[in-house]
């Protein structure tokens, strides 16, 4: 456990020391509110909940955002070496994945943190909205804390892969994209295979969620995909040492 | 715990003990039935040309890569099945010494030492001594990226003296560093081997013989030559040859030395007025200096120079990675 929190500690000293992740952040911050403004303008007719426009918008530079978090945390200690001083302490696997993967949650929740505001914020200026279902506004704030567990464990894994940043880059980003084009891919396929993919798309989950609907196959969906992510990941760590 | 160690008797315990130690990278062979002792205290050079497997060998020992057969102790327990132990009592510098470079000196040092396990008083104390002990105090605050290499090189010792591991794994400890930062780290090594036994690689044949109590050469995965710096100088040289200049009589001086049963050969040419500089060419065995200079006390001659002909170890490095040392 200890191991584990010293981890965590180097991860956030160095997301936070670390310009990058100010840039990250604030781009993010404009980015998404600016989508969120658009989409409530464009939503008008349609009739939405004004939350649908708000996490479509935090979903839509998700995956973005988390691949720059996690593509160089196990990449660049790859590339510099110094994953050979970190696993030669006496720390094992399963605390190095962890306190890596709790930094970078944690970083990305410190990101997403202030975008609660926004709906006040557009309250205060606009006046057209009437009430604010917190309701709705906190099973969205659920979902989107699940969905970013389990893409920031897929970005994990495949900064693990390689030593290169680049590639993890482009692995970390198909990889978390991959759930997001899930309804898109289901029309694509056979009948039953797209009732699968559709069971599974992010997309579905996020519209559901951010109406107010919460259902708990998806949080499962999530968590143990999640976990799933994370053993695979302490498996490919230790591989190494696999003779 | 170390001195306990050392005071276990004239024979010291074994602290590395590899055996039959094998490492093949698919079809390559980087590491070939290797099997060596180090006892506890001991400072050992790990010679060997590029790629003769060192650095693998010891990212096997420092428990970074598996070995593909063999097995590895380090004080009595096993390095594959007890790894995390192994490592709390390993202090292991990699080779190019590895460090983050957005860090401060002091920043990176605490958190190496809280991840080597210590806390609270014991952890301010260590990280304030291997500051002063490696020379950092003035550069504490600074960031790491900002440091000459010398400095950087520093640092990661400093990172592995932390927990006081009762053994040191140092790949290249002084590559890349200035004549003057090479001598300085030697002594710092050299400090250590009191309570550490250090394993050191490198290609600074002048280090080993400055500092290590026993040179281990390899060569394509195995060892041809374990010794002393001296033995092995001394192993490859053939005949010794003793040089001296006396003053006296050629031919008396010629005659006396002859006398020794295990002179060979003398040879001789003129210096300056009287002086006289002779090559004696001796039988292996005993050093004949003492014998050498009896017999010039008692011709009553004089005496200004008196040397055996030394080959470095860099000559007895060259000849058994390319032809073996024969015995």
């Amino acid at each position: 456990m200890k191991g584990l929190l010293t981890v965590w500690r180097r991860e956030l000293s160095a997301h936070f020391l670390s310009p990058v992740a100010y840039v990250t952040m604030v781009v993010y911050l404009l980015v998404a509110g600016w989508t969120f403004v658009w989409a409530v303008e464009k939503n008008q007719e349609i009739g939405d909940p004004i939350t649908v426009s708000l996490f479509v918008a935090l979903f839509l530079w998700l995956p973005i955002t988390i691949t720059v978090i996690t593509m160089g945390l196990f990449a660049e200690e790859k590339r510099s070496g110094t994953i050979e001083t970190l696993m030669t302490a006496p720390v094992t696997e399963w605390q190095v994945v962890l306190g890596k993967y709790a930094g970078a949650m944690t970083f990305l929740l410190v990101t997403m943190a202030p975008s609660v505001g926004y709906l006040y914020i557009f309250r205060t200026f606009s006046g057209g909205v009437p009430f604010i279902d917190t309701g709705a506004l906190a099973a969205g704030y659920t979902i989107l804390l699940l969905v970013s567990a389990f893409c920031v464990s897929t970005g994990l894994l495949m900064s693990l892969l390689t030593r290169h940043q680049v590639v993890a880059a482009i692995a970390c980003f198909c990889a978390i994209c991959l759930p997001f084009i899930l309804r898109v891919l289901s029309r694509a396929v056979p009948r039953n295979a797209g009732a699968v993919l559709e069971y599974m798309a992010t997309e579905l989950h996020i519209l559901e969620f951010a109406r107010g609907v919460v259902d708990t196959r998806p949080m499962v969906l999530y968590l143990s995909g999640t976990i799933f992510m994370l053993f695979l990941a302490v498996r490919v760590l230790e591989s190494r040492r696999w003779t | 715990m170390l001195a306990q160690v050392n005071d276990s008797g004239p024979f010291p315990a074994i602290m590395i003990k590899v055996s039959h130690l094998t490492k093949r990278f698919g079809s390559v062979t980087a590491v070939d039935d290797l099997s060596f002792e180090i006892a506890a205290g001991e400072i050992v050079g790990f010679l060997g040309p590029n790629g003769a497997g060192k650095t693998t060998t010891m990212r096997i020992l420092s428990c970074f890569l598996p070995a593909t057969g063999g097995s590895i102790e380090i004080d009595g327990l096993d390095v594959f099945k007890q790894s995390v132990e192994v490592r709390r009592r390993i202090g292991y510098l990699p080779e190019n010494c590895p460090l983050y470079p957005e860090m401060r000196v002091v920043e990176y040092l605490r958190y190496r030492a809280e991840l080597k396990g210590l806390s609270g008083s014991r952890r301010r104390r260590r990280v304030y001594d291997v500051l002063s002990r490696c020379g950092l105090e003035d550069e504490r605050r600074r960031l790491i990226g900002h440091l000459s290499k010398g400095y950087r090189q520093r640092v990661g010792l400093a990172d592995s003296l932390l927990s006081e591991p009762a053994v040191l794994i140092l790949d290249e400890p002084g590559i890349g560093l200035d004549p003057g930062q090479r001598l300085e780290i030697c002594r710092l090594i050299h400090g250590l081997a009191e309570d550490h036994t250090v394993l050191l690689s490198t290609h600074l044949l002048a280090d080993v013989e400055r500092i290590c109590g026993r040179a281990l050469i390899i060569n394509d995965g195995r060892i041809v030559a374990s010794d002393t710096p001296d033995n092995l100088v001394k192993k490859l040289k053939g005949h010794p040859r003793v040089t001296l200049e006396v003053h006296g009589p050629r031919h008396d001086v010629e005659a006396a030395f002859r006398r020794h049963s295990r002179v060979a050969q003398v040879h001789w040419r003129s210096v300056d007025d009287g002086w006289h500089l002779f090559e004696v060419e001796c039988d292996d065995g005993d050093d004949v200096r003492p014998d050498l200079f009896r017999e010039v006390v008692a011709g009553g001659w004089q005496l200004r120079e008196m040397r055996c002909e030394v080959i470095g170890l860099e000559d007895a490095f060259i000849a058994v990675t390319t032809e073996g040392l024969q015995e």
